[in-house]
This record gives structure tokens, sequence and C-alpha cells, in this order.
């Protein structure tokens, strides 16, 4: 595979456009409508998490964030995506196998159509939390119009997690056990990301994280927009997207490298 | 006469690196820094170089470890090729026993998106989808999930995607293999109707009878090399003549990758 076919430039197309939705629709169906409580489990998981950390936060540790539960339900969320996109994709080169393996398909849909399909788990539970936060939360501020800034951090936090799934996914190929060095990475990133602190703690006490970890910046700024009716933390946005665009050009490198050994190592 | 080229293929070679020990973990990588591992080498296909034309049907016979399998997945794209350049012009598709299909999906669903990876448009695959089940003699199954499927009618379902979606360069690997007689005589019939013309071709196959009825050129493969490749009847003498010399009267298979034992 040549660079030319690694590179996403021809996923614009209607027809492609309308594969990749084919794909991602069947994908979501698949993780979902398998098991007895279907897309109820796309709800309850983030709803079970929040209860378990509120106990903890709010109720134990009495951290006194304001609107605790919604603060955490927007974290939350976008973590989980992060998760389900760099986890749950390590293996995507063999599990969708069957997609390249009689074709000369190009492997980036494959990885843009499970984002895709993430992406619907996460509107779902995106909605969830607006119904959440403007009608049930307390010291709800409404919405603004600040609430639009969410369309680029999510941006930026699908072409991280892109990125990611493709150099973790690529490596897979050469290494199996990427898959558990990435569990532990991923536990500890979560515990450096303000997901459940209150940020003054969070900013206290690991001082440049927030620039450190791209999670932490996309989390911090989604609350901004989505809580504070406040703009997004510029300087923060950009380093984000910096950060995001030079791990997609390295997992875009790996595919390029490896990618085409896909067919016959796994 | 000059037809345009379908396959162009220069000095194309296939070697597989095999380590006999898993080497494949990033702790055993790091144990073993200075430890490299025992890899043998198996050269599947040895450097060739021809050219296929546009519409040509094309045989490819050998016995089995010959490389059949692997340079069918070198034209296909989905191996890389160690040296070499293949040139493809036209779409492509790999038809072998259970590839391209995921277990976990239904008929439909496999239609669906077989079909479209092949290139068609949704509304493209609404039109055909009832030809698709009514060929593959699926209609009772269509919602259900294929690891549900005996092989036979997972390898129908394949081959009726490939007959109403169709590529412009086929790759048919063993397919007819599997099939009950009845399928395999709808196969044949397919082969004859005019759903082949103006296709490219490219067919491995252990039945003698079906190279000998539809292909225009034969390739002859022996231990990775490519020994002839022309006339069909000559490529089937030099096969048998393979196969007496150096197998026991009666079989003659050496062990190699699993393949597809066709015998009629």
């Amino acid at each position: 595979m040549d660079m030319a076919n690694a590179f996403p430039s021809g996923l614009i197309s209607p027809h492609k456009l309308e594969r990749l939705w084919l794909l991602a629709r069947i994908e979501f169906k698949l993780r979902y409508y398998e098991n007895k409580l279907g897309l109820f489990w796309a709800l309850l998981k983030p709803v079970m998490d929040l209860i378990i950390y509120y106990v903890v936060f709010q109720v134990i540790l009495r951290q006194n964030v304001p609107n605790f539960a919604s603060y955490l339900f927007i974290g939350l969320i976008i973590w989980n995506f992060f998760v389900e996109s760099t986890s749950g994709t390590i293996q995507i080169l063999s599990t969708k196998k069957y997609l390249y393996e009689y074709s000369n398909m190009n492997k980036m849909e494959i990885y843009v159509s499970t984002l895709m399909s993430n992406t619907i788990g996460l509107f779902f539970n995106f909605v969830m939390f607006l119904i959440f936060y403007n009608f049930f939360e307390n010291k709800s501020m409404g919405p603004s119009l600040e609430n639009f800034w969410i369309l680029p951090i999510f941006a930026n936090l699908f072409i991280l997690s892109l990125g990611l799934s493709l150099i973790l996914s690529n490596i897979y190929i050469l290494a199996k056990d990427i898959n558990q060095i990435w569990q532990v990475a991923v536990s500890f990133l979560f515990f450096l990301s303000p997901i459940f602190y209150k940020l003054s703690t969070f900013l206290d006490h690991l001082p440049g994280f927030d620039y450190g970890n791209p999670m932490a910046g996309i989390i911090i700024n989604a609350r901004r927009v989505m809580m504070q009716h406040l703009p997004p933390d510029m300087s923060l946005l950009e380093w984000n997207f910096f950060y995001a665009i030079a791990i997609l050009m390295l997992g875009f490198l790996l595919l390029d490298k490896f990618g085409s050994k896909a067919a016959e190592k796994l | 006469m000059q037809t345009p080229i379908a396959i162009r293929a220069e000095n194309i070679s296939k070697t597989f690196h095999i380590s006999e020990d898993s080497h494949n973990t990033v702790k055993h990588r790091l144990f073993n820094l200075f430890n490299p591992p025992r890899r043998r080498q198996l050269e599947a296909v040895k450097p060739m170089s021809f050219e296929i034309g546009k519409g040509e049907c094309i045989g490819l016979i050998g016995r089995n470890g010959c490389g059949k399998s692997t340079l069918v997945k070198l034209l296909a794209g989905v191996y890389p090729a160690t040296t070499g350049k293949i040139e493809t012009n036209g779409t492509t598709l790999l038809l072998q026993l259970g590839i391209g299909m995921s277990h976990e999906l239904t008929a439909r669903e496999n239609i669906y998106v077989s079909s479209s990876v092949l290139g068609l448009r949704v509304k493209e695959i609404d039109a055909i989808f009832e030809s698709i089940v009514e060929f593959a003699e699926l209609r009772e199954f269509v919602d259900t999930k294929i690891k549900y499927f005996s092989s036979g009618m997972a390898a129908r379902l394949g081959f009726s995607i490939a007959v109403n979606a169709g590529a412009d360069i086929m790759f048919l690997d063993e397919i007819f293999a599997v099939g009950d007689l009845k399928f395999q005589e709808k196969a044949e019939a397919v082969l004859e109707s005019s759903w082949i013309r103006g296709r490219t071709v490219i067919m491995v196959s252990h039945t003698m009878s079906t190279i000998e009825k539809y292909c225009h050129r034969t390739a002859y493969l022996s231990q990775g090399n490519l020994v002839f490749l022309g006339d069909t009847t000559e490529a089937i003498r030099l096969y048998l003549r393979d196969n007496e010399q150096l197998a026991p009267p009666g079989e003659g298979s050496l062990s190699g990758p699993p393949a597809m034992f066709a015998r009629r």
C-alpha cells in the first residue's frame, strides 16, 4: 500500500460516506443489540460509573464541586469514548480482517467507521447529559451559545482517538501485548485526568498536566463550554489540536509501514 | 492483437519469514534484544513476471503448497510483494473459501457490506439483493449469522455476491470445491454465461475439467516457480506429469497450507 492509499483523501466521496455510515451502523448494532439490554447498555454504563464516582467523591470525600453529577457525567462520556476508540480498537485489523482480505479496501475506512459507530454512542450519551444538566441539575446555568464549541472539541477528541487507534493497532501486528500495556497506560491516564477531581485540586497537584495529558485539556474545555458559559481555553485547545494531529500523522505513518503486513501476520 | 492489460506483474516474489519461537510480544522482544529470533524463510512465490490481458480467463494449477493461493493474494493486493511490482487495472475481488465475510454478521448484512466494499451504492445493492439471495438459495437464512452456516452455504453466499456485485478482476480460489452438485452446475453455468465476458478471471482449481473448459491460458506452478504459462492443454499435461512423478499412485498431496481437496 502506498502513502496515497493510507491517507483518507478519498473519504469524502458520497459513495464512501455511504459505505462508512453502513459499516458504522452495523458495528453499532453488533455492539449493542447482541445483548439483552440492547441500546440501554450504552446509556447504563456511564450512569453506573456516575453513581459510583458520585458516592465516592461527593458523598464520602466531600469535594464540593458545584453540579458534581454533571461535572462527572461529561467527563465520563468523553473518557468512555476515548477508551472505546483506543483500547477497543487495538485488535481491529484482526477482527475486521474480513473487510480487507478479499478486496483492496482502504484500511482507513475501517478505522473511521468504527470511530463513527462510537460517535453514535457518544451522541446518545451527550443527549442524556444535555437533558440531565438542563432539566434536572439544581444549579444548572442552562444552555448557551458557547455550547457550540463542543463541536471542535469533539473533532479534537476524534482525531486524537483515531491517531492512537492507528498507532496501537499497528503495533499490535508486531507485538500482541500492546493490549495489556495500553490497559495499564489507560488506567494511569484516567487518574491523571480531571474526571472526578476538582479542577483546582488537579491543577495544584499536577501542574502542567492540563497540557501534558491531551485528555485533560479536552475534558476541561468541554466543561467550560457546556457548564460554565465560558469559551474554551484557546491556548489549551490549540495545543490539544496540535497534539492530536501529530499523533494522527504518526498513526498514518505506522499504518503505511505496517498495515500492509496485517493480512499475513494476524 | 493488442488487448489492454488487466494485471502486469514484474519480477514479483513473496518470502514469508516464519519465526520459530513466538517473538511477537513486547516482553519477549525486550528480553531477547541480543538474541534474534530463529527464522525460517519460506519462498512461497519465486520471482516471476507476466501480463494478463483484460477479459482473459487464466487457470492456475499446481500441487498443494506450490504457491497458487499466495500468488493470488499477491495479485489481489492482500499481501504486499517482497520484490517486484504489480499493476492492476480495475477493481479486484478475491473469492476464497471462508474469507470476505464476517461470521458475526447475518447474510443480509454481509451482502450489504461486501457489495459496498466492491463499490456498489446502497440503492444498487437493494436492486440486486433478491437475485443474490435467490442465486445462493438462502432465502430462509437471510437473517441468520454466517457462523451458523455450513461451509457450503457460506461459499454459495460468497460466490453469489461475487456474481451479482462483481469486480473487474476476479480471483476464484477453489470456489467449486464445497458447493453441492446442483450449486456447482449453477456456478459453471455462470462461467459459461455472458457474465464472464469483459471480466478478467484468474481461477485456481484442482478440477482439470473446469480449467480445460474455461481457461484461455493456464499457469502451472511448481514449488513457487512459474514453470509454464500458456496453452491450457500443455499446462495440464505438465501438472499431471508432475503428479505422477512425485506422488505415490493414487494420492498426490504434500503437506502444505490447508487447501481444498477437490477431486471429482
